[in-house]
């Protein structure tokens, strides 16, 4: 095996805190109990919380209608009548279009991530189950995917696709395969080796039901955490896919697109242009600090 | 490797006939990470195992004994050997025969912790063999309260805790029950109470021996605890670096040892009786590199006796030779050496002439 | 060591083939005829057919993929249909302008993050490690091309004391070291330092309070050694980690300014995958992507043995 194929540090602690999890006693309590005295943590899973229900009810919450033009109100100001966040380059009410760019926004950061954790799971299961050449495969394989930077490999996939909403999707997945499957790989190796899993292969089971009742209860744990750590990297590259045009098309409201357009206004309403970033920001640290507390719960050395 | 025209055990007709078993090992290394050298963790043993006897395996950590039982389960692929269960050769491509040999012969490992399912209750560890044989849920349920009584626990306080709910010496319990849940005739206990504490560990080796009178078991017990050994064990086999160098009934090995090996490894072994202080010096040094083992005998880089034809020939196993040895009568026929002092006309200065 | 370096050296190749066949697969991916960017939709069948022979479409994959792998290896990434230049010669202009920008960002980055992360990890658990890590975990938060944009408004727009676009004046396209171009890079560098910074606070952070707990250094403090040679300890001991993420940070800073640069209007490799990308250029989208992963994978490679050089832990494999 060779080091080429190390993993960095975020991916380490996932892999040491399920070799705990697999072998210490009352783990899992003990890090739900940790969660439970971590304000900040659940600060944060509510503000989570609160974003994507505010996506998926804007249509109950926001005063007006995303698409409707006004030439009157073009960048409106902050505050102005009936228009709290202002308006943008087309006059359409800032408020109501940021609370349903959550929507796409969301989707957008949040599928490619669930797809990736179904391929790349399943993945690094097989290749860390079977071990020997299939391992060795599927694994160099994704060490090619690795020699792309992850910003250039999903401008570089929608780009050869195109445009469009599913393309940058496909891309993001793509992105996102080779670091689930390796800490999928390297958590399944370890707990392939325990007796557990030899002793179940002695009473004469099956590989699929090995993995189905004993391998993937260990393994789901840890890797689904690992998954949410990358959400928040995934929504600021799905907005910016976007905010290069590579993403979703006008005149769907989504917080990179919309910096996108409001880009040219900057010299007339500054503050009302950077208002969808502060909303992909604002996710983005939810994400991060949600994930980072459940990381930081899991890391337990009993 | 000679043909093994002769028992292991004497003749009598086996439950486990191993013939010719060897597992190598590759130690990968260099720029394109080749094989760079074997270890030859299990290199052509023979043994048999008698219905209804506890065969115990003895040797230094590294010997091949853990090794040995996993290629007895087929939990890894042997190299090259036989093993016979039942009048059945089992080949390693046999799915069908595998998983009915596996029914029929279980095995209880060391970590009473890793060896169970963390996410599991532990009846569902218990019921999970069953299921995998197509018994039904109602039933396997019902054989898991019969098993947690028959090895100690109440089920009704125990059936639904998880693994680290649990003491080790319970938890070895419940891996002895998930073990007989296959109701197999043969266990491969692999230093299975060496991690108990005494007091548990007494408990634990008292329950195997009931076990084994009331449902007529068969063991292949494993530990390096020599007295443990001693107490379970109706004949015991000793390894050295892979090789099988003595094997016999428990009181011919115990108190007729032939082989220098076995000599060396009981000496070390705390005596309460201090008329039985032992003169020969214990073993020196480590066994050496299994990656690179000696040619000749195995043991001469550590043995007192070792003479020319030692570091040559390799020392087959067979009865011992000679009237009378230092230690007393000569050994039984059920009791085999691999050792050139105990073959006539060996060559060695101490060997019996021929 | 010698072996690791040797066989790492080596891995290089399967990798590099593995990059060149992807990056290939992306342009054949493409929907559309690559043609069709050259080929005017009204252009006759004859001369679409004489194009797709001198351009080499006609043949089977396999066969274009090594016809292609034989020029790139000759350094010829064919030319641009939408510029009509070398891709080449249109990289040896961007390539030096991204490396100025990503240099600039990984080095800022790296100071910043290299100082926060040793005051967070040396106060372990004060109100100042809590304000580093904040500042950590807002850089690797926030999305970078807002971050630009907000320095924008505030420091072109509002202030207006940096230029908010290019890279020099009027339009320049080649670096120079004078008082202009300087002006120029200090936006899109705080930008992208700020990726950096929070990485490396967190790792240096992390590094500094594992080797402060760990019993040599405290054995040192008990000793009464100065302040100043148990900081050279945990120097010497945090550098080998830091730099690995330092290396692969600057990897990454080279491929993914497109935004950035996006930005800023900043002429380098990012600029030209947006031109690529929204000309339907591929030669020069292909050409682009297939340098930038190359550069990357070398960096990889450098690092790595840098680290095991440095490392006398890694030495041992």
């Amino acid at each position: 095996m060779t080091t080429a194929r190390t993993l960095d540090s975020k991916q380490q602690a996932i892999v040491d805190a399920a070799q705990v999890a697999v072998q210490s006693r009352g783990y899992w309590a003990t890090v739900a109990g940790r969660i439970r005295d971590d304000k900040v943590t659940i600060v944060c899973g509510l503000v989570v919380l609160l974003i994507v229900f505010s996506a998926v009810f804007a249509d109950l919450i926001a005063l007006a209608d995303p698409y409707k033009a006004s030439m009157l109100k073009r960048l409106a100001e902050i505050g102005a009548p009936g228009y709290p966040l202002g308006a943008d380059e087309m006059g359409r009410d800032m408020m109501t279009r940021l609370l349903y760019g959550g929507r796409l926004s969301l989707f957008m950061g949040i599928s490619p991530i669930v797809i990736a954790l179904a391929i790349g799971g399943t993945l690094g299961l097989v290749a860390g189950f079977l071990g020997g050449r299939v391992n060795m495969l599927i694994m160099r394989l994704m060490d090619v995917f690795y020699a792309f930077p992850s910003v250039l490999l999903a401008v570089a996939i929608s780009g050869a696709l195109g445009a469009g909403i599913g393309n940058a999707i496909v891309s993001l997945t793509l992105v996102f395969i080779p670091p689930i499957t390796r800490v999928t790989e390297s958590v399944t190796t370890q707990v392939r080796s325990l007796d557990y899993v030899e002793a179940a292969r002695a009473s004469g089971a099956g590989s699929l039901t090995i993995i189905r009742v004993h391998v993937l209860s260990n393994v789901l744990g840890p890797v689904f955490i690992y998954a949410t750590s990358l959400i928040s990297v995934s929504i600021i590259l799905a907005s910016g896919l976007s905010f290069l045009g590579l993403g979703t098309e006008p005149p769907e409201p989504e917080w990179g697109l919309m910096l996108n357009t409001l880009r040219q206004s900057i010299y007339v309403n500054p503050w009302v242009a950077a208002l969808p970033g502060v909303m992909i920001f604002f996710t983005s640290l939810s994400f991060n600090l949600l994930s980072d507390g459940l990381r930081g719960a899991m890391d337990v050395r009993l | 490797m000679n043909a093994p025209a002769q028992s292991t055990a004497g003749g009598a007709s086996a439950l486990l006939e191993v013939r010719d078993l060897r597992k190598y090992f590759p130690v990968r290394g260099g720029i394109l990470n080749r094989a760079v050298g074997w270890v030859q963790a299990v290199d052509d043993i023979d043994l048999d195992v008698l219905p209804g006897e506890v065969l115990g395996i003895v040797g230094e950590s590294g010997c091949g004994k853990s090794t040995t039982a996993r290629l007895l389960m087929h939990l890894i692929r042997a190299d090259a050997g036989r093993i016979v269960f039942d009048g059945n050769a089992v080949r390693a491509d046999d799915a069908a025969g595998l998983r009915e040999l596996r029914r029929q012969m279980q095995m209880v490992f060391q970590d009473s912790y890793s060896s169970l399912n963390p996410r599991l209750p532990i009846e569902d560890t218990i019921m999970f063999g069953p299921k995998v044989h197509g018994v039904s849920s109602a039933e396997a349920r019902e054989r898991a309260r019969e098993l947690f009584a028959l090895v100690g626990l109440d089920p009704a306080q125990f059936i639904r805790r998880y693994p680290h709910e649990l003491s080790g010496g319970q938890r070895q319990r419940v891996n002895i029950a998930r073990a007989l849940a296959l109701e197999p005739r043969l266990l491969i206990l692999d230093e299975a109470v060496s991690a108990l504490d005494k007091s548990v560990e007494a408990q634990v080796l008292n329950l195997l021996l009931t076990l084994r009178r009331e449902l007529g078991l068969t063991y292949i017990f494993i530990s390096h605890d020599l007295n443990v050994v001693q107490y379970m064990s109706d004949r015991v086999l000793v390894m050295y670096l892979g090789k099988v160098v003595e094997i016999g009934p428990t009181a011919e090995i115990y108190q007729r040892m032939q082989h220098p090996y076995t000599e060396a490894l009981l000496s070390a072994m705390p005596s309460m009786d201090p008329d039985r202080r032992t003169e020969t010096p214990p073993l020196v040094g480590d066994p050496p590199n299994p990656i690179d083992p000696p040619p000749g005998c195995r043991f001469h880089t550590r043995c007192r006796f070792a003479e020319d034809v030692c570091r040559r020939a390799e020392p087959r196993l067979g009865p011992a030779a000679g009237e009378e040895t230092a230690d007393g009568p000569a050994a039984g026929a059920d009791h085999l050496v691999a050792c050139h002092m105990r073959v006539a006309a060996s060559g060695h200065s101490l060997a019996p002439a021929g | 060591m010698l072996e690791y370096i040797i066989r790492r050296v080596l891995y290089v190749i399967p990798i590099g083939l593995g990059v060149t066949v992807l990056v290939f697969a992306l342009v054949h991916m493409s929907p559309g005829d690559p043609l069709s960017a050259v080929v005017p939709p009204d252009a006759p069948e004859e001369m679409v057919q004489d194009l797709r022979k001198a351009y080499g479409f006609d043949k089977p994959l396999p066969i274009q993929y090594v016809t292609w792998l034989g020029r790139v290896v000759t350094g010829d990434l064919g030319v641009s249909v939408a510029r009509g230049r070398e891709v080449v010669d249109e990289l040896r202009i961007a390539v030096p302008n991204t490396f100025i920008l990503a240099a600039g960002g990984t080095l800022l980055g790296f100071t910043l993050g290299a100082i926060f992360g040793g005051i967070a990890g040396y106060f372990q658990g004060r109100w100042i490690d809590k304000l580093a890590t904040a500042i950590a975990i807002t850089g690797v938060s926030v999305p970078h091309y807002w971050l630009g944009l907000v320095l924008v408004i505030i420091f072109s727009v509002e202030m207006n004391v940096l230029p908010s676009i290019g890279m020099g004046p009027g339009g320049s396209t080649a670096w120079a070291w004078d008082a202009e171009h300087m002006r120029h890079l200090v936006l899109p560098v705080v930008t992208l330092a700020v990726i950096p910074m929070g990485l490396i606070t967190r790792t240096v952070r992390a590094t500094v309070a594992e080797i402060l707990n760990q019993e040599f250094v405290q054995a040192l403090h008990a000793k009464g050694l100065f302040q100043r040679q148990v900081l050279m300890h945990v120097v010497r001991n945090a550098a080998p980690t830091t730099l690995a993420v330092m290396g692969l940070q600057l990897g990454y800073l080279l491929g993914g300014s497109i935004l950035v640069e996006t930005v800023f209007q900043w002429p380098g490799t990012g600029s030209l995958l947006n031109s690529a990308i929204f000309e339907r250029d591929l030669p020069l989208l292909q050409g682009t992507i297939l340098v930038l992963a190359m550069f990357f994978v070398l960096l990889n490679l450098l690092v790595d043995i840098l680290q095991s050089a440095i490392d006398p832990r890694m030495s041992r494999q």
